[in-house]
C-alpha cells in the first residue's frame, strides 16, 4: 500500500478579539491508501480544524495555516488557490460532516444536490448525472432512489440525510474520505446502519477513511489505527488493537478508564481530573500535565515529542516523558 | 484521574425499599391543529401513550430509547412541567393531578430536575449565586442573606465547585462546570426525587466521568432517588439499578439492570443493545450484530398493532392485527410487551 497522504507540520491558529488561538500544533502523520483512520479528541483537540485545513476551508480570517504541508498523492495542497483547490475536494477528498440539516442546502432538491458535482467534476449531463446519483443512493441504502431524487432535504429522517450526505461524498469516487462525527448526532441503531455501510463502501470502492470522533468504540469497530488529540496536538497513535492494549500516553489511558463497562461490572469510573487546558494561552510542557497524575517534573517544562514506543509495534507513537508501562505494572503488583 | 484502581461497589440492597413514585397508565398527547382563524385538532402526537411504573426509594432507575421515543417528555410529564392527557403520577401516595397550584408548588420543593444542556439551561445574565439561590427565594426559605449566602456557597462546595465564584456568570464556566451548577440548582431545595434529563449527553468524554460519579456520590450522601433519562446504554448501566425500555411512548422492557442487559426479551432491546459499539477492538469479531432497518415511525401516526412491527427482525402476522402486546412478568421483576415472548 502506497503513501496517499502525508501531513506535514501542520500548525493552524486563529487571531480573534480575545486573542490567538493555537488550534493546531505540528501535526504530523502519513495515511496510506485504502487505510481507516480514526481520531480521536474532545471539543477544542484540533481533530476538527485540522481536517478543515486539509480541506482548504479555514476561514481566513481569523483562521491561519501558519506553517506546514499537506502532501496529498505527492503535490502540496497547502498554498493551492481556490480554483485549485475546488478540483480536489469532492473529486479527490471528499468530507461529510456532524449535522446532515445544516450541511444540505434546505431549498435544493437532494438530486440537485447529488448531482452538482457530478457535473463538475464528472463532466456528465443531466440525465447521465440524474442516473448515477439514483444509483448511489440505493447504493447507501435510500429505497425508492428514483422517486426521492426530487425530494427535499426535510422529507428525509437524520439517519437519512446522513445517508444523503455519504451518497454525495461517494459520487466521484474520492481515494479519501473525510467523516466529521458523522454519526454523533444519529441514534445507536442509526449509528450501528450507518457503520455497517460504510464498512461495506470500504471494501468495495478501497478508498481511505479519516474518520474524526470522540467515540473510543466506534474507532475500535472501523479504525485500522487510532489517533488521539490533544489540546491540538497527536499524542499517541498507532494500529488500534495495539494501542488499546498497550496505551502509552496517560490522556489514552484516561480515556479508556473513563468509560463504563458493558460487561456488567460496576466500578467507581475512574475520572480526569480537571478541564482541556485554554488553547489561547497553550501551557509551557505537556498540555495534559496538569490533569495527569503520573506526571513527572519535565513534564510541566518541556513538551514532550511523538516518538516510537519501545517494546511495541514499530508503527505505534506516543507523546511521553513518563514510562506508562512501568508505572501500570508497579500499580498492579501493589495491588 | 486519580491512580487509585476503582473498588468493586455492590449493587444496592433495594428489597426493603418502599415505592416513592408510582406512574399509572400515563399518556401525554401534543394536540396537532389546522386550519387558519378557526383551529380545530386534526390529530395528536402521542409522545408519551400510557406507561405505568414505580420507583423505588434510594434507587436509579434508566430510562432509555432513541430520539423521539417520548422518554424525555415521559419525565417532564411525571414532574407535571407538562400537563397529562391521561394517567396519574402518585408521589408518596399522593395524586399530583388533584393537588391545586400551591400545593403543587409546595410539591416540587421535593421533586427537581436536571437538564441535558448546561448552555441553555441557566440564565446568561444571572449570576452562579442567584442561579443556585432562586429556588430558596421562590419558596421563601433562607430569608436571612447572610445564611442564604453560606448555604449557596455549601451547595457549591458539595457539588465541586470552588465557591470564590459564587459572582460569577454562566459564561465563565467549562460545560461540566455549569452542569454541577445545575445540579446545585436542583439540590437547594433538598428534593427525595430528582429527573436527570439525559445530563451528561452534552459534556466531552473526560468530563462524563466526573458529573456521573458525582451524581452517584450525592445519592449514596443524600438518599436520594433518580430518574436517569438516556441514551447512552453503557452509561445506564453503570449507574442504573432498574432500567426501562421505551420505544414510540411505550414501555417494551423493564427489569433490573443486568437482568435486561444480560438477557433481553423484547426484539427491540436486543438490537438496540447490540447496536452500542464496545471500547475494544478485540471482540469485534466474536460479537453478532442485529440491525434494525428503517426509522421510528412518526408518533403521530403509529402502526396498527405492534408498535415495533415496521421494523421488527422476527415479526410474524399476529404483530399486525391483534392489539398491542400487554406488557407482562416474563421471569420475576423483569416485564416485557411482545407478543413473541407471550406466545412461547
Amino acid at each position: 500500500m502506497g503513501v496517499l497522504m502525508d501531513v506535514r507540520d501542520l500548525t493552524v491558529r486563529f487571531y480573534t478579539q480575545e486573542g490567538t488561538v493555537y488550534a493546531v500544533n505540528n501535526v504530523s502523520y502519513t495515511l496510506n491508501e485504502g487505510e481507516t483512520l480514526g481520531i480521536v479528541g474532545e471539543s477544542g483537540s484540533g481533530k476538527s480544524v485540522h481536517a478543515l485545513a486539509i480541506m482548504g476551508l479555514i476561514p481566513t480570517p481569523p483562521g491561519k495555516i501558519e506553517s506546514g504541508e499537506v502532501y496529498f498523492e505527492g503535490r502540496n495542497l497547502v498554498g493551492l488557490s481556490n480554483e485549485q483547490m475546488r478540483l480536489v475536494r469532492g473529486k479527490e477528498i471528499a468530507m461529510i460532516f456532524q449535522d446532515p440539516m445544516t450541511s444540505l442546502n434546505p431549498v435544493l432538491t437532494i438530486g440537485t444536490q447529488i448531482t452538482e458535482s457530478l457535473k463538475l467534476h464528472e463532466g456528465m449531463n443531466t440525465a447521465q448525472a440524474n442516473k448515477r446519483a439514483a444509483e448511489l443512493l440505493d447504493l447507501v441504502g435510500i429505497p425508492d432512489a428514483h422517486k426521492r431524487l426530487k425530494d427535499y432535504p426535510h422529507q428525509f429522517s437524520g439517519g437519512m440525510r446522513q445517508r444523503v450526505m455519504i451518497a454525495i461524498g461517494l459520487s466521484c469516487n474520492p481515494k479519501l474520505l473525510i467523516a466529521d462525527e458523522p454519526t454523533t448526532a444519529l441514534d445507536v441503531t442509526i449509528q450501528a446502519q450507518i457503520l455497517e455501510l460504510v464498512k461495506s463502501l470500504k471494501k468495495e470502492f478501497n478508498m481511505a477513511i479519516i474518520w474524526i470522533t470522540h467515540d473510543l468504540g466506534v474507532v475500535a469497530e472501523l479504525a485500522d489505527t487510532i489517533q488521539v488529540m490533544y489540546a491540538g496536538s497527536i499524542v499517541e497513535r498507532g494500529p488500534t488493537k495495539v494501542v488499546f492494549q498497550d496505551p502509552r500516553n496517560a490522556y489514552t489511558l484516561g480515556l479508556m478508564r473513563s468509560l463504563p463497562r458493558m460487561d456488567g461490572t460496576r466500578t467507581r469510573l475512574t475520572q480526569i481530573e480537571g478541564s482541556p487546558p485554554d488553547m489561547r494561552i497553550p501551557p509551557k510542557g505537556d498540555p495534559f500535565a496538569s490533569r495527569n497524575p503520573y506526571a513527572t517534573e519535565r513534564c510541566f517544562e518541556e513538551r514532550p515529542p511523538l516518538k516510537p514506543v519501545e517494546g511495541s509495534d514499530p508503527n505505534h507513537l506516543a507523546a511521553a516523558w513518563y514510562d506508562l508501562r512501568a508505572i501500570l505494572k508497579k500499580e498492579r503488583e501493589n495491588v | 484521574m486519580s491512580v487509585a484502581v476503582a473498588h468493586p461497589e455492590k449493587r444496592k440492597n433495594l428489597e426493603n425499599s418502599d415505592v416513592i413514585l408510582s406512574v399509572r397508565g400515563l399518556k401525554k398527547h401534543f394536540p396537532i391543529n389546522s386550519g387558519f382563524l378557526i383551529q380545530r385538532q386534526v390529530g395528536a402526537v402521542r409522545a408519551v401513550d400510557g406507561i405505568s411504573f414505580d420507583i423505588y426509594r434510594g434507587e436509579t432507575l434508566g430510562l432509555v430509547g432513541e430520539s423521539g421515543c417520548g422518554k424525555s417528555t415521559a419525565g417532564r410529564t411525571i414532574l407535571q412541567l407538562y400537563k397529562p392527557t391521561e394517567g396519574h403520577v402518585f408521589f408518596e401516595g399522593q395524586d399530583l393531578a388533584m393537588l391545586g397550584p400551591n400545593a403543587m408548588r409546595q410539591m416540587r420543593r421535593q421533586m427537581q430536575i436536571i437538564f441535558q444542556d448546561p448552555f441553555a439551561s441557566l440564565n446568561p445574565r444571572m449570576t452562579v449565586g442567584n442561579i443556585i439561590s432562586e429556588p430558596l427565594a421562590i419558596h421563601g426559605l433562607y430569608p436571612d442573606k447572610r445564611e442564604r449566602q453560606e448555604y449557596v456557597e455549601s451547595l457549591m462546595q458539595k457539588v465541586g465547585l470552588n465557591p470564590y465564584f459564587i459572582n460569577r456568570y454562566p459564561h465563565e464556566f467549562s460545560g461540566g462546570q455549569r452542569q454541577r451548577i445545575g445540579i446545585a440548582r436542583a439540590l437547594a431545595l433538598n428534593p427525595k426525587f430528582i429527573v436527570c434529563d439525559e445530563p451528561i449527553s452534552a459534556l466531552d468524554v473526560s468530563i462524563q466521568a466526573q458529573v456521573v460519579n458525582l451524581l452517584e456520590d450525592l445519592q449514596s450522601e443524600l438518599g436520594l432517588t433518580y430518574l436517569f433519562i438516556a441514551h447512552d446504554l453503557s452509561m445506564v448501566r453503570h449507574i442504573c439499578d432498574r432500567v426501562a425500555v421505551m420505544y414510540l411512548g411505550k414501555i417494551v422492557e423493564m427489569g433490573p439492570t443486568d437482568e435486561v442487559y444480560d438477557n433481553p426479551l423484547h426484539p427491540y432491546t436486543q438490537a438496540l443493545l447490540s447496536a452500542v459499539p464496545v471500547p475494544d477492538p478485540a471482540s469485534k469479531e466474536s460479537r453478532q450484530r442485529i440491525i434494525i432497518s428503517g426509522d421510528l415511525p412518526s408518533p403521530a401516526r403509529p402502526p396498527l398493532g405492534c408498535n415495533f412491527n415496521t421494523r421488527c427482525p422476527v415479526v410474524f402476522e399476529y404483530c399486525y392485527h391483534e392489539p398491542d402486546p400487554e406488557f407482562i412478568e416474563a421471569t420475576p421483576r423483569h416485564f416485557v410487551a411482545c407478543h413473541r415472548v407471550t406466545e412461547v
